[in-house]
């Protein structure tokens, strides 16, 4: 009796994380996946998909396996690919800057990408809209890069580049309005651009944004333990053994090469970032960063699940990703926002 | 033995500290004390490590500075509290060094276990650090510097917010670090409680060292008031303790 007490008291110390939880989210994922790949306007088998994909004998042929493998499964990855993405950015820049309401569009990553893209689309000499994700990309950088560069004082001060972020971000936006309004006809690809699209999706989009997607993943993961201590002060950071500054540029640079690769594949998919990390945080009632991996996973579970609403819903016609997202997860959202304030209490 | 010499920190143009020479013996509480913008907090940082610095500050002839594995804890007097951490956690970061940040050994669970019981906070490991009071607060950056199992800690006002009677309970808590064998360096606003629990006083002026030596030497020094600039007098009680008070004659 009194072992059992001593072991319950000990037992009052959660871990600080549960590898189930990560497990049943990689889970999710995959159910989530082979139900994205087997619905649509033509619906698959289970079995067939699963054969197919195993390359055992009596899978899908003919127009079923052109469906499936060059639309469907590029699709379904790619989502998951800027899910992951875009979720692991926005848990990372909210730690990185104390702020819950941080995503990953912050540093004008987005406003940046939105105006390589309308360039792409505008331009009247050649015909630059194969390379559109291109220009969205270095779009991108270029913005996060200007926003380090004027902002100067994050080392002290990380809200200083968030300022100028907020600042360089509202200049592009100008720029590219400006550039919309003297080519109207580039108003309705620019818009649906800004909205998210996967309709782009096909297998060499999913390799090079997977391939820069996993770099910036894994040196996000691999540093995820120590950013907990950037949520402390710099001095309790020292304390503990950790060099703020350095973790954060590292941090900061590996959540925006995600992103920016994310909006070039896949366009402006907003509240992914802001959701995802706090539907894991008030679901699992733990903030630390060592659960960035359940984020990555669950965010991309969100984003293959959105997508296939997005394409099945008014099907034939496709919402954009953009709509659903923010349709189904905003209503979620304060439910689990809800939820988690009465257990608070 | 912690060694300061000649230790000066500028910020931009600005000097905060100049020519700082101080010892500090292992084991004892010494306390900084003076007005705000005194460099207290500074000297503090540049332990740390955390600032840079120019001079040279050496732990057994080691220059700190460029010893990283020294285990210094650290209570500042304005912790970032991170939203939707239990206290548990909170405390169990104390381990990260010992441990490696991510894991937490048996051991460290254990010692965290009991160092929450001596603290007063177990029971409370699950509640969110954002919801504590001003002492329980307190009381958690202490349990946590207390598990870092540090040789030397450093805290940055640990009384001042609260009321007399959670400045005692924290004071009391410092003390067991002492008992421990643990070098304790504090800033305090109140030099009545400096001079009862720190062995030493170091009071500081304009980022310059005043006065140094043990509590009652300080204390009946004619400096400490020219250091407030006359604005306090210093009475003995009969159980022979100081006690400082505010001058309220300013022309004195």
């Amino acid at each position: 009796m009194i072992k059992n007490k001593s072991k319950g008291e000990d037992s009052g110390l959660a871990p600080i994380w549960n590898w189930k939880i990560t497990a049943f989210a990689a889970a999710l994922l995959l159910f989530v996946g082979i139900l994205a790949i087997s619905f649509g306007p033509v619906s698959l088998s289970f079995q067939e998909i699963i054969r197919t994909l195993l390359g055992l004998p009596g899978g899908l042929t003919g127009q079923d396996r052109t469906l499936l493998i060059d639309l469907r499964l590029p699709r379904a990855l790619l989502a998951a690919v800027v899910g992951a993405a875009l979720a692991t950015s926005g848990a990372v820049y909210q730690t990185v800057f104390r702020n819950p309401l941080a995503d990953p569009y912050l540093l004008g990553a987005a406003a940046g990408a939105g105006l390589g893209a309308t360039i792409a689309l505008t331009s009247a000499g050649a015909d630059l809209r194969s390379l559109l994700p291109v220009f969205a990309f270095f779009g991108a950088i270029s913005a996060v890069l200007v926003s380090f560069f004027i902002s100067g004082k994050f080392f002290a001060e990380p809200n200083s580049l968030l300022l100028s972020g907020i600042a360089v971000g509202s200049f592009a936006t100008a720029v590219q309005t400006y550039l919309q309004q003297r080519n109207s006809a580039s108003l309705r690809p620019v818009y649906s651009w800004i909205l998210g699209e996967l309709t782009v999706a096909n297998w060499q989009v999913v390799t090079w944004s997977s391939i820069y997607i996993f770099i910036a993943l894994i040196i996000l993961f691999t540093v995820s333990k120590q950013l907990d201590g950037l949520m402390l002060t710099d001095e309790e950071a020292y304390s503990l053994g950790i060099n703020p500054n350095k973790l954060r540029v590292i941090a900061v640079v590996a959540a925006t090469l995600a992103t920016a690769t994310a909006v070039s594949a896949s366009g402006l998919i907003g509240f992914v970032g802001i959701v995802v990390p706090h539907l894991v945080r008030g679901l699992t009632h733990r903030v630390t960063n060592r659960g960035l991996l359940t984020i990555a996973l669950v965010g991309a579970s969100f984003l293959v699940l959105a997508d296939l609403g997005a394409r099945t819903l008014l099907s034939p016609a496709e919402l954009p990703i953009g709509v659903i997202t923010a349709f189904v997860g905003a209503p979620f959202f304060l439910f689990v926002l809800r939820k988690k304030r009465l257990v608070a209490q | 033995m912690i060694n300061i010499s000649d230790l000066s920190v500028r910020i931009g143009q600005r000097s905060i500290l100049s020519d700082i020479n101080i010892e500090i013996e292992d084991g004892k509480w010494t306390c900084l004390v003076g007005p705000n913008g005194a460099g207290k907090t500074t000297l503090l940082k540049s332990l740390l490590g955390s600032l840079p610095y120019s001079g040279s500050i050496t732990d057994n002839g080691v220059e700190v500075f460029r010893n990283h594995d020294r285990n210094v804890a650290f209570v500042p007097q304005h912790p970032q509290i991170p939203i939707g951490m239990g206290v548990g956690e909170y405390v169990m970061m104390g381990r990260s060094k010992r441990d490696g940040w991510g894991n937490e050994s048996s051991h460290s669970r254990k010692m965290v276990v009991d160092i929450l019981k001596l603290t007063g906070l177990f029971g409370m490991q699950s509640q969110h650090v954002s919801l504590l009071s001003g002492g329980e607060m307190q009381r958690a950056l202490i349990a946590r510097a207390l598990v870092q199992e540090p040789t030397l800690i450093l805290l940055d006002e640990p009384t001042s917010a609260l009321d007399l009677h959670h400045q005692i309970s924290v004071l009391n808590n410092i003390e067991i670090l002492k008992e421990r064998g643990v070098t304790i360096i504090s800033t305090m606003h109140d030099i009545t409680l400096a001079a009862m629990y720190a062995e030493k006083i170091v009071v500081m002026q304009e980022g310059k060292v005043l006065l140094n030596g043990t509590s009652d030497f300080v204390i009946h020094s004619p400096e400490l008031k020219s250091a407030f600039e006359n604005r306090i007098n210093v009475y003995t009680l009969d159980s022979g303790r100081p006690v400082i008070v505010a001058n309220k004659d300013l022309t004195s």
